[in-house]
Parts: structure tokens; C-alpha cells; sequence
């Protein structure tokens, strides 16, 4: 089938970045959107025009290294579905396609579509973790956890860091990302010693890296391709609250 | 060369703890003068960065990834075995060893695997520890399943997603160092060279990915965890940026490649569909407990799957195997699944693909049932692949999954090179010829965690405080200087193949001849196109971008260089070793039923290779670390 | 623990003062609905209730100056919020959908720092309209009193104002039927089967007291003043 696709391209973090258009024609209902870009890159080459540079790792949904913005989607159309798992049968023939970069400041463009998400690791950095030493750990049926609490935890766990929810929300926020986490130690004993600081310490950081409030939108939780729901967000205000009496 | 495993004295259950009482320590003060790079940062690097950075000493870690978190063992599915008995089903940290010895075929050390297998239960402490949320029963105490075919259940698990799990816990543990200051992280840095200095690892040479810049680095010891080299077939389930680049270009400064030609073929992956696929998603091994695997008997039988009835349709495990069935070992249903596609049985369009049908699961437990077991892989597969697998059956492949080849280290995971140790799938140590399912994240954990943090104090113990040479030294000067010379060349050819059509050529040729069969001819017939292949590459690659720059090509291009020599050194390793063992079959060394033979008498040793250049043809020399077996008598594998 | 001032402005601290300013705020338009309500009652009964609320003396001060505070501070945190997405988001995009499914976009939801300048616009109009309008004085009880039931009945006899109050009244549907649902995701509501009942109380929420204040405007117009809901 035939694509018309439109996509940004941009030298460096500092340089004006443009819109650039390229028809597709051999473009098969079975591709990836990756791979659909892949095959725009050798065509590219052998025009001998340089590619479009776009992030990626392991094509199956779960490294989070995949995060483009595809029709003012974050991730395409699908519901709980990264951009490397959408598949080109969603288009139709003739159809237009419009990539851009996740757009935020805290995101900075490095080349294209590629964004610089580290401002995520520092995030965790300031407390995204358990502060257990190794080799000290106790035996691990020591702490027995209701399956329900495990269980949901596990649902926050999932989160891939893909930066879609940023990429969607309205503000630029980042707290579909940071609740998640925050929720995903904090329902668990373990996380249970630093729950208070680490929210105070992670809430801080978001601020810190330039992401916006959160105003309720939800359209992190519709775009998140592990389907992690806002109620991380409520979680992490209630910790903060919590912590504020702590 | 001698190879010395250096493997302790002593019973086999007391080899490790003997081994670490009588290690050299570092004084916790003296830990932050000494600096240790550590690339990569899956669960083997990840694990280590965090640990040695707790016990005082100083990290540099290095990804090629925009963060940690990405490294490849985030896609691990199925779990991580440990012997810890829970389920009271008669599991020990003996019978775990055994498993893993003879899954392996009788191909790796006794003395690692049983300290794998010992230090497995500290993983699952340390995970739990961390908060990683491992599936738990209703009791709230932590759950077991059975997987890859093991008869007691000693798998832990996190839904389908325990890689992801375990990484995190290891990610965030190092973050945590990070903020610390312990750790100090390079994220999107590609290493490209091991700097040896008076016949020690000193440093390395990175490119930084963003701006390009070649940067040197200096240490006191060097630590390779990048993984495996499965790609250098193209089609593989790694992630695509998963490499052999920072494993051979030590290599070529000096350290031993062992078995190179391991290549572990997991047999339930989604078929190829066309030339522009770029990687193969594996489907969880659990699916064969309740799938059956089936071709139609006729050739081109081209109905639809549900209009073949059931004496036309061919049974082909359960017919040759009949007391293991869908369940044998990865390999042997590998091999199988090529067997009957050779025969022209093959499904699908390409031919090459057999059924997994859960047609008679679904009438029996109920769609229900199957549903909550599988659901999630149902719709990945359904996303994948556009068809329903509750309404005909799944078709499936086989697909490099895992190379248990890698650097040869020594029972303190150190190379040759004194002070250049390998760990995870990126050395050669554990799984032998072949890898049991849920024992790569034990491995990659327990050589993080538990092994590494142990045996790199007794290396640097003998190392002087805060030597260091300056990374003016000449040594750091040549492979700087080396690193830039083959970028510049890389981007200099200007030719008219693109990289992706090079890489997916000799991925052909590869999958072809060193794949899940081999024979001396098609081997030798490979070593001559990959060596033509390698030549045109070399005149006729095209290169775009620029250097100084973000770009993503270059990149592969050198990697896909470093596959060119790499998939050379395969096929010599796999025609000189005459037997069938695991994942190895050759055509020639088998049964008339088609099962492996192996031959003890000749090839029970470790083939560690040594780099002596490339000049058209690659040349190695050979080393052999011949395997003892002191505890655990050879038998031939059977599965009938 | 976090100080205060950390506290206060973290995003979370922000987001927790709009919903509590926010729900401070619908509770005043529940009362003042209520008291508005009034002017359908006995001829004196809304200014027995004005002046009742005059009689206060300091104490109304205090009150107002409470109330002025939430609006204000409800204002500011709004307005900076708005502002802050701008600073997040330096450059746009070329084209924005949302994905739809369990999002909370709506018209509502984009258009709260609309509704809410419009409002505050509203009431800085309003509040000089009606508490510094003209000053009519009438007897209650003996006492002297102002007589705002016929500035209010005498204002709605405008056009103009009618239109313009029912236009903010209807805006501030908008307003309240995310806001409603989103103070209490601000304050830590979890999602699922609660956070659906709490969004359709949102709406009827919004609509009910909204339909409630545009039925003072609309009916005296209408009836001129004279219906029968109004007793002389
Ligand atoms: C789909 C799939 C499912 C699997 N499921 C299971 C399972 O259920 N159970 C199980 O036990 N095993 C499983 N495995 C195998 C297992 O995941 C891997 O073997 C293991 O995770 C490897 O870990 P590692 O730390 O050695 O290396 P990796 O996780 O591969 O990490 C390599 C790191 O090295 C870095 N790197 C590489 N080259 C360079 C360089 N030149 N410069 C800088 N950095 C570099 C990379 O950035 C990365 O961080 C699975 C594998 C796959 C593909
Ligand atoms: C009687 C008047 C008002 C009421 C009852 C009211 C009510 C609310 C409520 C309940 C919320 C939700 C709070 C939350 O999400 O936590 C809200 C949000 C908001 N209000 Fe008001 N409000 C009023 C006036 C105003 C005014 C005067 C403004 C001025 C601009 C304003 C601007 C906003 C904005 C921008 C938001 C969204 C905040 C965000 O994006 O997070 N509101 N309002
Ligand atoms: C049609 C509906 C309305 C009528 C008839 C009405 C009437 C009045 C009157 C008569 C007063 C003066 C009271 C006094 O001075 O004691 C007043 C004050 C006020 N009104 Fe309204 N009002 C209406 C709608 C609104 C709305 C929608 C809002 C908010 C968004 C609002 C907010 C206020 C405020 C804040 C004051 C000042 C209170 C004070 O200072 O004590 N009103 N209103
Ligand atoms: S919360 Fe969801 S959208 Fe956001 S980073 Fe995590 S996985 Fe991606
Ligand atoms: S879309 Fe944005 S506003 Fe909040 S609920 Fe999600 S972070
Ligand atoms: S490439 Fe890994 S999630 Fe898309």
C-alpha cells in the first residue's frame, strides 16, 4: 500500500527543526511502524539523503525506548500499544501519516525524532528504589505480602519509561511516570521504610527537570502503552499528603 | 597458552565458599582509590555497578541505551530459576546443578554450575529485597511454576515480564548509586576498544553516542557485560542494539572467544513474513504445555488449518517423542520444527513455519481457562501477527534466541587479560551447549550480585592504589586512534549497499549454514561467502551521515563489521567440532533417528579461540580448557 | 516531612490547593445559591437573609476576606498552572489528538482557564454590580435595610446583563463538571467505579446548580418581574 508520510527532522538540540515529506509505496500490511520507517531509511540511503534518525531497542513493547507521536498520538492509535507493536494493518492505502518528536521541555530534541529522556533516571535517582545493600537481604518468604497488594503493585511495576505520558499530556507532566513508581514501592513492605521521602524526594525532582503539573487530564493513562492508570497519580498525592504529617 | 580455570580445590558444594574464604579483601577504605568500568548494564552489569559501588569502590557505567533501564534483559519473559524448594517438591541446589549440567550437555564446568545454582536462592532474597514483585500465591508467600520441561517447579516469575522486573530492581539499585555518587553513569556511550596497558586492562575508548566524541577512560579493571551476539544472524529475539562489538574488539587486543558456535534456537517464535522484518518476537515456551505442534501430512496442503482433519494432520513431537511430546527441550524441538519445513511440510507462506494448535486445550479446559493462562501472549500474538489463535492455530518458528558462546573467563569470570573480566551471556561460562529456560537472568544476577563483587577484590587486592597512567599513555593513544580510524573509514566508502541489506545477507548465510543444523560442507561453503561478503562490504557500504553527530547507522556499521569476523570464527568453531552436543548439531554426528551424538572421548573441552588477524581470511588459533567431570557421570540425553 | 513552602509548591501541593480552594468555592455557590433561592420566597425573605449576613459585622469581614483569599489563590494556582504548561511545552505540536478511551480531554477540561478568566472577570463585575450597585433601602423588622431584591429584580430586567450572566452561568457548567471530578482526583481519588459515579455527579453537579442560578435571571426577565414564583 501506499503512504504519504510527513516527519520532523532536526540537526541537533539547538537547531531549527523543519517537516520533511516522502511518499511510500511498498509499504505491506504486516509491518511494524518501525519497519515501515526502516524501509523509508533504505529508500532514503539510496537517494543518498541522510535517514531519519528515531529511538528504538527491542521492538516488543517493553524496553520503552520507542516513543514517537504519531497523527497527535503518542504511540499511534492503538490502546496499550507501543509504537514498535502497531502494525501498518491499521492504515489504509493512501493514507497520510504525521511523525513527530515527543514535545517537552524536559525532553530535548537530540536528533529527529530521538529525545533525551534522562531527565526519567534522575526521577528515580532521588528515590526510586529500596535502599537494601547487597548480599544483607533477609530470606525472601520471610515478608509474606497479600497476593491483591503484590498484585497491584505489579500493575505500577510495568512501567516501561516510554515517555509517552508525557509526550500526551497536555501540561507535559510527568506524573503518570513518578506515581507509578512511587505507587508501585509503596504498596509493597519493602518500599514501606522510605515511602515519605522518597515521594517528597521524587515530587521534587519532577519540578526540578521542568515537567508540568498535572491537571487531571487522564490522557496519560489512554496513552500508555502498559495501560497504567491515573490512580498512580493518586497515589502519590496521597503519600505526599501522608508525608506531610509524617 | 595454558588455560587455567582456576577452578578451586575441594567437595564441589564447598568450592565456592572455600574459594571466598580464602580470597584476597580490599579495606573498605582503600575500595573508593580503585575504579572499575562496567559496560553494559543488563542484569549481569546493572547488578555489578550497583554492588561494587555499595562496597565502597568506584563505577563508571557505560550503555548503549538512553538509560539502564533498557538494556536487553528488560525483555526476558518466563522467569528465574532458584532451588529453594518451596513447593516441597523434592528440589535441591544439587538437583538444580544437574539439571543445568546435563541441559547444558555435559558442555560446562562443574564447579561454576554448581555455584550458579547454589547462589541462585540469594538472588531471589536480593530481588525480593529490592521490591521486585514476584507472583505470589494466596498465602502471600512467593510462587513457583515448571518451565523449559523441568520436573519440579522452581521458577520464579512476574507474570510474563520478569526480566523487566529483575532489571528494574538491579536498575534502580544502581540509580541509587548513582545519586550516591558511586556510580558514575554513561548512558548512550557505545565502547569500542579495551585499553591494555603492560598486559592489564587500563581503560577503554568509548564514542559518545550523542556527539561523537571518542573519549578515553582509565581504571583499574575492566568489566564486559554486553550480552550476547545472537544478532549477527540480523533475524534474532535480541534487541537490535545487542552486539558483539565490545566482546571482540577484546578479542582481538588478546582475550579468548569460547564456543563461539552455541547458538541457542528457542523453537516457538512468530514466523517470518517478508524481507523488511527487522526482528523475531519470541512467544513464552509455557505455550507448548498446552499447544499441539503439527503439520499437514501432505506437502502443499494448502486448506485451512481447521479443515484438515485429524489423520491428515501430522503430530510430528508427539509421534517421535511420545513420553516427552510438546515438552522436549528447546533444541531437540528446534531441530524438529526445521526437520518436517525441509521435508516441504512447512505452513504459511514462506513455508517455514509450523502449527501450534490449541484447538483441543480449548475444548477440553474451556476457552476460559486458556484464556487466563495465556490471554496476553493470544493478543500479542494476534497484534503480531493479524490472526486469532482462538479461532486456528497459532503458526510458529524456530529463532536465535541466546548465544551461550561468549569470552572465556576463568572461575573468577577474569579473561586471559588479567584485569578484563566478562559476565552474563557475554562470557561463555555456564549453560555449556545449550541453555535451560530461566537460567540466563540466574546467571547474568548471580555473576552481578554475587560472584563478580567477590572475585574482582581479590584481583585488585594485588593491584597498586591509584596507579594510574594518564590517558595521554600511548596505549590509550593507539586505541583512540584505532576506534576513529575505522569510523573514518566506515563513512569514507560511500558505496552502494546500505548496511541493513549487508547485515541481512550474511544473517542469511549464517541461519542458513551455522544454524540449528550443520555439516562440514555447508560450513565451509559459509566461511568462503562470508569471507567474500566481508570483502564487499568493506569497498561497497554505504555509510550516511555524519560522524560528529547522532547517527545511528554508523553505529551499525560497525557492528555489523565486527559481525562479518565474528560469523567467521562460528563456522570455523562449529566445523571443528566433530560431534553433536545441545544446541550444536552436525549433520554428520547423529543417530539414524536424527538424535545428536555426542563424543566425549574427543571434544569434552572448552574451544577458546585466539585472534591472529584478519587478512581476507580470519585466522585463529585454537585453545582447548578440557572439562573434568569429577561428580556427575555423561550420559547421552534422551528424550523418546 | 516537607516544609510547608516546599510542600505549597511542589505539584503536588498546587494541584491539592485547587481542589481544596476549588471544593471551598463550590460549597460558597451551593450557599449562595441557596440564599439567592431566597428571592422567591416571602416579599422580605432575600433581604432578611442579606441582611442577616450584613448584621455579621467583623465577623462577614473575615468571611470575605476567607473567600476572597480561596478565589484568589484559586485563581493564581490556575493561571500559573496554565502558564507552567507553556514553559513545559515550549513548542507544540503540528497536529494533537487525543487518544480518547479512558481520557479525561474534554471541552470541559481544555477550556478551564476560559471558564475560570471569564468567571473571574464575571465576578469582579458582578461583586460591583450587586454589592456596590445601587443602594436602595427598604424596612425590615423596623430596621433600616438594604434593599437588594429590587436591584437584582431591577438588573435582570436588562438584556444585556441577562444574556451575559446566563453565558458565565454556562461557562461555569464547564467549569464544575471537570472541576467537580477533578478536585477530588486532586485530593487523591482512585480510579475506577467511584471515580466514574463521582464524574457523573460532576455533571449533574454542574448542571443542577448552574440551571439553579440561570433560573433567577431568566424567570424574572421573562416574567418581568411580576411571575408568581415572586411574592409582594
Ligand atoms: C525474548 C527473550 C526472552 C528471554 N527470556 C528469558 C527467561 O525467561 N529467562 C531467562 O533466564 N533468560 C531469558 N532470556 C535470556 C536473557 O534475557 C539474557 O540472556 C540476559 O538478560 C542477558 O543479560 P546480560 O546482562 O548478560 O546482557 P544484556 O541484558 O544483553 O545487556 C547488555 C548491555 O550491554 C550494553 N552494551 C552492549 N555492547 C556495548 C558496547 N559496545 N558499549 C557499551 N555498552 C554496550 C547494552 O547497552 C546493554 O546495557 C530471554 C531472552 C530473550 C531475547
Ligand atoms: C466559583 C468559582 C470557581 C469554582 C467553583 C471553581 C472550581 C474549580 C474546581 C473544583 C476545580 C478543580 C480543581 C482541581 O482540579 O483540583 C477548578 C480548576 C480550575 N479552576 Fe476553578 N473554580 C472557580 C473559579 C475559577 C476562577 C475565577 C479561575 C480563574 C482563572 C479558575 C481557574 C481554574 C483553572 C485554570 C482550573 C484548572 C486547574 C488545573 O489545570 O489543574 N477557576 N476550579
Ligand atoms: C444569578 C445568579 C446570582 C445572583 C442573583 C447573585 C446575587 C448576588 C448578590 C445580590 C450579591 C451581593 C450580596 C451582598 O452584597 O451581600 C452577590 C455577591 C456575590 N456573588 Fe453572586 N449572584 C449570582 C451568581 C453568582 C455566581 C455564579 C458567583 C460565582 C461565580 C457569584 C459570586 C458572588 C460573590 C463572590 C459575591 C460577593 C460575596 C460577598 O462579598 O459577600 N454570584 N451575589
Ligand atoms: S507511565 Fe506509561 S506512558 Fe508513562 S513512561 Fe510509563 S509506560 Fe510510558
Ligand atoms: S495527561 Fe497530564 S494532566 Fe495529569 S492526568 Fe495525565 S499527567
Ligand atoms: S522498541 Fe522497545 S518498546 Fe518499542
Amino acid at each position: 500500500m501506499t503512504i504519504h508520510l510527513k516527519y520532523w527532522k532536526q540537526d541537533g538540540p539547538d537547531a531549527q527543526g523543519y517537516f520533511e515529506e516522502k511518499t511510500l509505496d511498498t509499504v505491506n500490511e504486516h509491518m511494524s511502524f518501525l519497519e515501515m520507517l526502516d524501509v523509508l531509511n533504505e529508500e532514503l540511503q539510496l537517494e543518498g539523503k541522510d535517514p531519519v534518525e528515531f529511538d528504538y531497542d527491542c521492538r516488543e513493547g517493553i524496553c520503552g525506548s520507542c516513543n514517537l507521536v504519531i497523527n497527535g498520538q503518542a504511540h499511534g492509535p492503538n490502546a496499550k500499544t507501543a509504537c514498535c507493536q502497531l502494525h501498518m494493518r491499521t492504515y489504509n492505502d493512501g493514507d497520510h501519516i504525521t511523525i513527530e518528536p515527543p514535545r517537552a521541555a524536559a525532553f530535548p530534541v537530540i536528533k529527529d525524532l530521538v529525545v533525551d529522556r534522562s531527565g526519567f533516571d534522575r526521577i528515580i535517582e532521588a528515590g526510586g528504589y529500596v535502599s537494601v545493600k547487597t548480599g544483607s537481604a533477609q530470606e525472601a518468604n520471610s515478608t509474606p505480602i497479600e497476593k491483591h497488594s503484590s498484585d497491584m503493585a505489579f500493575d505500577y511495576a510495568t512501567c516501561i519509561g516510554c515517555g509517552a505520558c508525557v509526550a500526551a499530556c497536555p501540561n507535559a507532566s510527568a506524573s503518570l511516570f513518578t506515581g507509578a513508581k512511587i505507587a508501585h514501592l509503596n504498596k509493597m513492605p519493602q518500599g514501606e521504610v522510605e515511602r515519605y521521602d522518597r515521594v517528597v524526594a521524587m515530587v521534587d525532582q519532577m519540578k526540578e527537570e521542568g515537567f508540568g503539573d498535572c491537571s487531571n487530564y487522564g490522557e496519560c493513562e489512554a496513552v500508555c502503552p502498559q495501560g497504567i492508570s491515573i490512580s498512580a497519580i493518586a497515589e502519590m498525592r496521597r503519600d505526599y499528603v501522608k508525608a506531610m504529617f509524617s | 597458552m595454558k588455560l587455567d580455570g582456576k577452578i578451586p580445590e575441594g567437595p564441589l558444594e564447598q568450592k565456592w565458599s572455600l574459594h571466598k574464604k580464602n580470597m584476597k579483601l580490599v579495606a573498605p577504605n582503600n575500595r573508593r582509590k580503585y575504579e572499575v568500568i562496567i559496560v553494559g548494564t543488563g542484569l549481569a552489569g546493572g547488578a555489578a555497578a550497583a554492588s561494587l559501588a555499595e562496597m565502597g569502590y568506584k563505577v563508571k557505567s557505560f550503555c548503549i541505551q538512553d538509560s539502564a533501564r533498557r538494556a536487553h534483559s528488560i525483555a526476558a519473559q518466563g522467569g528465574i530459576n532458584a532451588a529453594k524448594n518451596y513447593p516441597n517438591d523434592g528440589d535441591s541446589v544439587w538437583r538444580l546443578f544437574y539439571d543445568t549440567i546435563k541441559g547444558g550437555d555435559y558442555r560446562s564446568r562443574e564447579a561454576n554450575v554448581y555455584r550458579l545454582a547454589e547462589v541462585a536462592n540469594n538472588i531471589i532474597d536480593q530481588a525480593v529485597a529490592q521490591g521486585v514483585p514476584f507472583a505470589r500465591e494466596y498465602s502471600g508467600l512467593l510462587a513457583n511454576r515448571s518451565f523449559g520441561g523441568a520436573q519440579v517447579s522452581r521458577t520464579f516469575y512476574a507474570r510474563g515480564q520478569t526480566g523487566q522486573q529483575l532489571l528494574l530492581g538491579a536498575y534502580q539499585a544502581m540509580m541509587r548509586q548513582v545519586q550516591e555518587g558511586g556510580v558514575e553513569y554513561f548512558p548512550r556511550h557505545e565502547m569500542l576498544e579495551v585499553v591494555i596497558i603492560d598486559g592489564k586492562a587500563r581503560g577503554i575508548i568509548t564514542r559518545d553516542l550523542v556527539s561523537g566524541e571518542i573519549v578515553r577512560h582509565e581504571a583499574d579493571a575492566v568489566v564486559l557485560a554486553t550480552g550476547g551476539y545472537g544478532n549477527v544472524f540480523y533475524l534474532s529475539t535480541n534487541a537490535k542494539n545487542s552486539n558483539v562489538t565490545a566482546a571482540w574488539r577484546a578479542h582481538k587486543k588478546g582475550a579468548l572467544f569460547a564456543n563461539p558456535c552455541y547458538v541457542q534456537v528457542h523453537p516457538t517464535c512468530i514466523p517470518v513474513s517478508g524481507d523488511y522484518q527487522s526482528k523475531l518476537t519470541l512467544m513464552s515456551e509455557s505455550l507448548r504445555n498446552d499447544g499441539r505442534v503439527w503439520v499437514p501430512r501432505k506437502k502443499g496442503d494448502d486448506r485451512h488449518p481447521n479443515d484438515i482433519p485429524d489423520e491428515e494432520r501430522y503430530y510430528y513431537l508427539e509421534e517421535r517423542y511420545p513420553s516427552f511430546g510438546n515438552l522436549v527441550p528447546r533444541d531437540v524441538a528446534s531441530r524438529n520444527a526445521k526437520l518436517v519445513c525441509d521435508e516441504g511440510l512447512g505452513v504459511g507462506e514462506t513455508g517455514l513455519a509450523v502449527y501450534l494448535d490449541f484447538r483441543d486445550a480449548i475444548k477440553r479446559d474451556g476457552l476460559d481457562t486458556i484464556s487466563a493462562k495465556y490471554g496476553n501472549l493470544f493478543d500479542m500474538y494476534h497484534n503480531i501477527a493479524g490472526e486469532n489463535p482462538y479461532k486456528q492455530p497459532m503458526k510458529i518458528y524456530p529463532a536465535v534466541h541466546y548465544t551461550m558462546g561468549g569470552l572465556w573467563v576463568d572461575y573468577n569470570l577474569m579473561t586471559n587479560v588479567p584485569g578484563l573480566f566478562a559476565t552474563g551471556e557475554a562470557n561463555f561460562s555456564d549453560h555449556g551447549a545449550n541453555r535451560l529456560g530461566a537460567s540466563a537472568l540466574m546467571q547474568g544476577l548471580s555473576d552481578g550480585y554475587f560472584v563478580l563483587p567477590a572475585t574482582i577484590g581479590n584481583y585488585l587486592a594485588d593491584e597498586e592504589i591509584g596507579k594510574r597512567y594518564g590517558t595521554d599513555h600511548a596505549e590509550f593513544e593507539k586505541a583512540a586512534g584505532e576506534a576513529q580510524a575505522q569510523i573514518d573509514k566506515l563513512l569514507s566508502i560511500k558505496g552502494k549497499r546500505t548496511i541493513v541489506d549487508f547485515h541481512r545477507t550474511l544473517g542469511k548465510i549464517v541461519w542458513d549454514n551455522i544454524g540449528i543444523a550443520r555439516n562440514a560442507e555447508d560450513l565451509k561453503k559459509a566461511i568462503k561467502e562470508i569471507q567474500e561478503l566481508r570483502e564487499e562490504f568493506w569497498t561497497n557500504v554505504y555509510v550516511p551521515g555524519e560522524k560528529n553527530n547522532y547517527n545511528k547507522y554508523l553505529e551499525f556499521a560497525g557492528r555489523v563489521a565486527d559481525f562479518f569476523e565474528l560469523a567467521e570464527l562460528m563456522a570455523k568453531d562449529a566445523l571443528d567440532r566433530e560431534e553433536s552436543c545441545g544446541c550444536h548439531l552436525r549433520e554428520e554426528y547423529q543417530s539414524e533417528e536424527g538424535e545428536a551424538i555426542r563424543n566425549d572421548e574427543d571434544f569434552s573441552y572448552v574451544a577458546a579461540w585466539e585472534y591472529q588477524g584478519v587478512n581476507g581470511e580470519l585466522k585463529e588459533q585454537l585453545h582447548k580448557e578440557n572439562l573434568e567431570f569429577e561428580f556427575v557421570e555423561l550420559k547421552q540425553r534422551s528424550y523418546k | 516531612m516537607p516544609s510547608l513552602k516546599q510542600a505549597l509548591s511542589s505539584q503536588v501541593g498546587r494541584k491539592i490547593m485547587t481542589g481544596i480552594t476549588g471544593i471551598g468555592l463550590m460549597l460558597f455557590l451551593i450557599g449562595h445559591l441557596g440564599g439567592n433561592l431566597t428571592i422567591f420566597g416571602t416579599a422580605d425573605a432575600f433581604n432578611i437573609y442579606t441582611k442577616t449576613l450584613m448584621d455579621l459585622g467583623p465577623l462577614l469581614y473575615v468571611i470575605e476576606a476567607g473567600l476572597a483569599f480561596f478565589f484568589l489563590y484559586h485563581t493564581v494556582l490556575g493561571v500559573s498552572i496554565w502558564l507552567g504548561r507553556r514553559k513545559a511545552r515550549p513548542q507544540g505540536y503540528d497536529t494533537y489528538k487525543t487518544k480518547g478511551g479512558t481520557s479525561h480531554q474534554s471541552l470541559a477540561s481544555r477550556s478551564m482557564i476560559i471558564s475560570g478568566s471569564v468567571m473571574f472577570i464575571f465576578l469582579i463585575l458582578h461583586i460591583i454590580h450587586f454589592k456596590f450597585g445601587a443602594d436602595y433601602t427598604t424596612m425590615i423588622d423596623g430596621e433600616q435595610a438594604r434593599d437588594l431584591r429590587k436591584l437584582v429584580i431591577e438588573e435582570f430586567q436588562k438584556t444585556w446583563v441577562v444574556i451575559g450572566y446566563v453565558f458565565v452561568l454556562v461557562l461555569a457548567i464547564l467549569h464544575l463538571s471537570h472541576g467537580f471530578w477533578s478536585a477530588f482526583t486532586s485530593l487523591g481519588m482512585k480510579h475506577g467505579e467511584t471515580s466514574k459515579k463521582v464524574q457523573l455527579a460532576a455533571y449533574a453537579f454542574g448542571i443542577i446548580l448552574m440551571l439553579g442560578f440561570i433560573f433567577i435571571p431568566v424567570y424574572i426577565y421573562i416574567t418581568g418581574g411580576e411571575g408568581s414564583l415572586i411574592s409582594y
